[in-house]
């Protein structure tokens, strides 16, 4: 059972790493001064944060491989795997994107107009003005994203990924040994959640502090 | 109306439509409980932390517990793990709403907590010297003022309750979800059956959270 911890930790950092890499670029996207290309992201992020994650992931299950098989007339299918991190980072991407456009937000518009009045280029502001404080901002809510992503690895045993409470599921239907089953894989997520949350309100702290 | 008829799995909802309302009905009332267990859970256990000592540590655990377990293994320990132990819930229905509760209520109890703890001191004080009893000073005096605080974070656990109400068709509750999933391995019409679920849910989550925004904001801008 308890190789199948390794699936929800595979799971949780392709996710993270798809997820922010999509909120990254759907932020600019949300950022950007043209409003069809704004609405763009903004369909995107409105579609993924407010469908519940297990839908999205059941969707992906059945739809694309079908619609693929369908216009290629051939047998198409995805590896489970496949489909839950497709899911998952897609509906954390969103979440991501709204952090990361938060965050570039609360940089006050008149240090960008001072850095570019004083003769900075655009990515030198962005890199010297915007960035730094920016990311300070948004550091602790990105921690807690991160935190529901690992819990949110958890719905993979839904689509049949072989992690840890998929495992759990099947050795409790054979031996129906309950209640130290479930009592058990309850406090393995207890301790590893709570030991991340920890770190990530360590890892923040310091860094809100030297602005505020 | 006709076009959507045409299509198998137009007609396959139509035909289930019953089921489908009955579905969407436990959605909400699972939601609806489950908020309400959540919103008077989480006061317990914050009043607790915050005014009875020797209680502070076994709740402050559970505070935690709730909130770092994942929903789904909060959903199988109630459960499998409780009607043996307990004797309850005795349930599907009773055990999804059982687990929401206590999921959101770990959140709720710390925002409660940052809620209370952000009331001006000076203003609780000056109700206890005017003679008012502990009881009603939190009544009349943090309460209100905690909730106009606390209204964003709260709304945003109820949307958070509704995206996990979908989860308890794992545990064989038949809310909209199960009766999506069941329609659609019946006719194999998963791509219009599904997609018309995840739109239903959509657009029900996303017009409550405009709501919410809406509201709180009116709050803010009415008494910060």
């Amino acid at each position: 059972m308890l190789p199948g911890l390794w699936y929800n930790f595979l799971v949780f950092f392709l996710v993270v790493v798809f997820g922010v890499v999509l909120g990254l670029i759907f932020s600019t996207i949300r950022l950007n001064t043209n409003i069809a290309v704004r609405a763009i992201a903004a369909f995107y992020i409105g579609l993924f944060r407010n469908a519940p994650e297990y839908i999205t992931l059941v969707w992906f299950l059945y739809v694309p491989a079908l619609v693929l098989s369908k216009l290629l007339e051939s047998n198409v299918t995805f590896e489970p795997l496949v489909v839950a991190v497709m899911a998952l980072s897609l509906s954390a991407g969103a979440f991501y994107a709204e952090i990361f456009r938060a965050g570039i937000l609360s940089v006050p518009k008149g240090q960008i107009e001072a850095a570019r009045a004083t003769g900075m280029s655009r990515t030198l502001t962005l890199r010297r003005i915007i960035l730094p404080q920016a990311i300070r901002q948004m550091l602790p809510e990105f921690f807690n994203e991160c935190v529901s992503v690992f819990k949110g690895t958890t719905l993979v045993s839904l689509v049949m990924v072989p992690d840890l409470v998929y495992g759990v599921n099947l050795v409790s239907s054979y031996t129906g040994q309950a209640l130290p089953l479930y009592t058990g894989i309850a406090l393995i997520y207890f301790f590893i959640v709570f030991t991340m949350t920890s770190i990530a309100e360590k890892l923040s702290n310091p860094w809100r502090d030297k602005t505020r | 109306m006709a076009s959507f008829l045409e299509t198998a799995w137009g007609r396959a909802m139509w035909n289930a439509r019953d089921h489908l309302l009955d579905g969407l009905t436990i959605t909400l009332q699972v939601t609806a409980l489950g908020f309400i267990g959540a919103v008077v859970i989480g006061l317990a256990l914050c009043l607790i932390t915050m005014y009875i000592k020797p209680l502070y540590w076994p709740a402050r655990f559970l505070v935690n517990f709730f909130r770092a377990t994942p929903i789904i293994c909060q959903l199988m320990w109630v459960n499998y793990v409780w009607p043996p132990l307990f004797g309850w819930p005795t349930s599907l229905f009773q055990a999804g709403c059982v687990a929401l509760a206590l999921q959101s209520a770990g959140y709720l109890a710390e925002t409660f907590r940052a809620g209370i703890e952000g009331i001006n001191r000076g203003h609780i004080e000056a109700g206890r010297s005017l003679g008012m009893p502990a009881h009603l000073v939190m009544r009349r005096i943090i309460l209100p003022q905690a909730f106009h605080m606390m209204a964003p974070a709260i709304m945003n656990q109820f949307m958070v309750v509704i995206r996990s109400s979908t989860l308890v068709s794992i545990i064989g509750v038949a809310d909209l979800m199960h009766w999506g999933h069941h329609l659609s391995a019946e006719w194999f019409e998963p791509i219009g059956i599904m997609s018309t679920i995840a739109v239903f849910y959509i657009v029900v989550i996303g017009t409550l959270s405009s709501l919410f925004k809406w509201y709180s904001e009116r709050l803010r801008n009415r008494y910060v």
